[in-house]
């Protein structure tokens, strides 16, 4: 080897030991790589060995289960009035983007449709759903079967064939009998509570208003829609009731009367002697409008006569 | 090529370590279809501090027995014997002390610590 050849060698090596890293390392086979190994890392992760399930939250329950769980958290907002509360549990029910409270109504909607509704337990908790939704201004089918539960029930005849024993046998031979038995049908009534649906209640809508806070407004109406003054309305709470007539306030209407709630006492409405008490509890919860002023839940009733 | 084999044998090793950060810390299988059993243990309260709450309401043991049931615990006294000893101990929650004071002793586990919770007049 001559001293050049030896030097160019040299300057050969140098340049490649010198490199820089950047310069030694194959972009492309390190992004193909990387593409391979995330995709590896992933599979792995996900299906070879995923994270264990631990601290399962509701809304990742069965349908079913969730279902009762929603139930259960509308239950106990009967209780407690506790609206924050409740909405703290249900948002953890509802999948994500999902509105609480018409999950609620929906969900309602879809037990009223099962046998969920068939024990008094179960029509419970539906009712409970359906007061918390509807203090939202949310609505669901579940609505509309209450409204058809809660029909008073016609007056059951039976008619029964009564059977006539047959006269018992004597020693002596009797002479046969002037008529055949015969079955003779009667009507057999079933007592039922008298009907007391003069006044239907046909509307309970909620609204959040500053002024006119904590209110329950009952209009009464006959079949046309004309306000009827002087008809006796009552509210009853777990630790009395209160009656007010209407057309006290005629610069509202003859059919117009109203009472002011205490905060977190459930109310329920009725016509004394003229109407079915409301299913539906109105509940003296708390409520922001939309510009953020406080108020308490108010409530507008409207009975009408059916006849 | 050897450059290229090293290259990608780095970027599989580095995409590897990464996607199993990705599929375990920031975006893990998320289960659903779970149940109730699996629920975290501060649901699994929340649950039965609600089940008491209704229980208030109607009284009904039997009723508040079945929807415990949901929660697939060996015993149901046991378990809601315990939940109120915890929050109790814990000193949380207190508002919903009384009610599940009232559900244990229904289900006949009244123990001394409840006895200052217990209160008669919220027994339907």
């Amino acid at each position: 080897m001559t001293y050049d050849n030896e030097q160019n060698e040299l300057a050969s090596h140098s340049r490649y030991r010198h490199r820089p890293l950047w310069r030694r390392v194959s972009w492309s086979g390190v992004l193909v790589g990387m593409a391979i190994g995330l995709a590896i890392g992933l599979y792995r992760a996900w299906y070879v060995n995923p994270v264990v399930e631990f601290d399962t939250e509701p809304w990742q329950l069965t349908e079913s289960i969730r279902q009762e769980y929603m139930a259960t958290i509308a239950l106990s907002f009967g209780y407690n009035s506790d609206l924050t509360k409740a909405l703290e549990r249900l948002l953890e029910t509802a999948p994500r983007q999902v509105d609480p409270f018409q999950d609620l109504a929906d969900t309602a909607c879809e037990l009223t449709q099962t046998g969920y509704v068939a024990t008094n337990g179960g029509l419970k908790a539906i009712r409970s759903m359906k007061t918390l939704y509807q203090l939202q201004g949310r609505t669901g089918c579940a609505d509309t079967f209450i409204q058809l539960e809660i029909q008073p029930t016609a007056l059951v005849q039976i008619e029964l064939p009564t059977p006539t024993a047959l006269p018992p046998a004597t020693k002596t031979p009797t002479p046969p009998p002037l008529a055949v038995p015969t079955s003779t049908p009667f009507t057999f009534v079933v007592p039922t509570a008298v009907p007391q649906n003069q006044y239907v209640l046909v509307n309970v809508a909620t609204y959040c208003n500053p002024s006119l806070s904590g209110l329950i407004e009952v209009y009464v109406q006959d079949i046309d829609g004309e306000g009827v003054p002087g008809q006796r309305v009552r509210v009853r709470w777990a630790e009395g009731e209160d009656t007010f007539y209407t057309g006290l306030k005629p610069e509202k209407g003859w059919a117009y009367a109203d009472f002011t709630m205490t905060v977190g006492e459930a109310y329920t409405l009725d016509m004394p002697e003229r109407s079915e008490p409301s299913t539906q509890e109105l509940v003296a919860t708390p409520c922001t409008t939309e510009e953020g002023a406080a108020a308490i839940t108010s409530y507008r009733a409207i009975y009408r006569s059916n006849s | 090529m050897l450059r290229f084999l090293t290259s990608l044998l780095i970027g599989i090793l580095v995409g590897f370590v990464l996607g199993l950060y990705l599929g375990w810390v920031p975006f893990p299988v998320e289960y659903v279809n779970s149940p109730a059993s699996a629920l975290a243990q501060s649901y699994k309260d929340d649950y039965t501090v609600m089940i008491a709450n209704a229980w208030l309401q109607d009284g009904d043991t039997e009723l508040a027995l079945t929807r415990l049931r949901l929660l697939e615990v060996e015993n149901i006294p046991q378990h809601v014997q315990d939940v109120t000893e915890r929050y109790i101990s814990g000193s949380v929650f207190i508002d919903e002390i009384p009610a599940l004071v009232a559900l244990s002793e229904a289900l006949g586990r009244l123990t001394p610590i409840m006895i200052p919770y217990r209160q008669a007049e919220i027994t339907p």
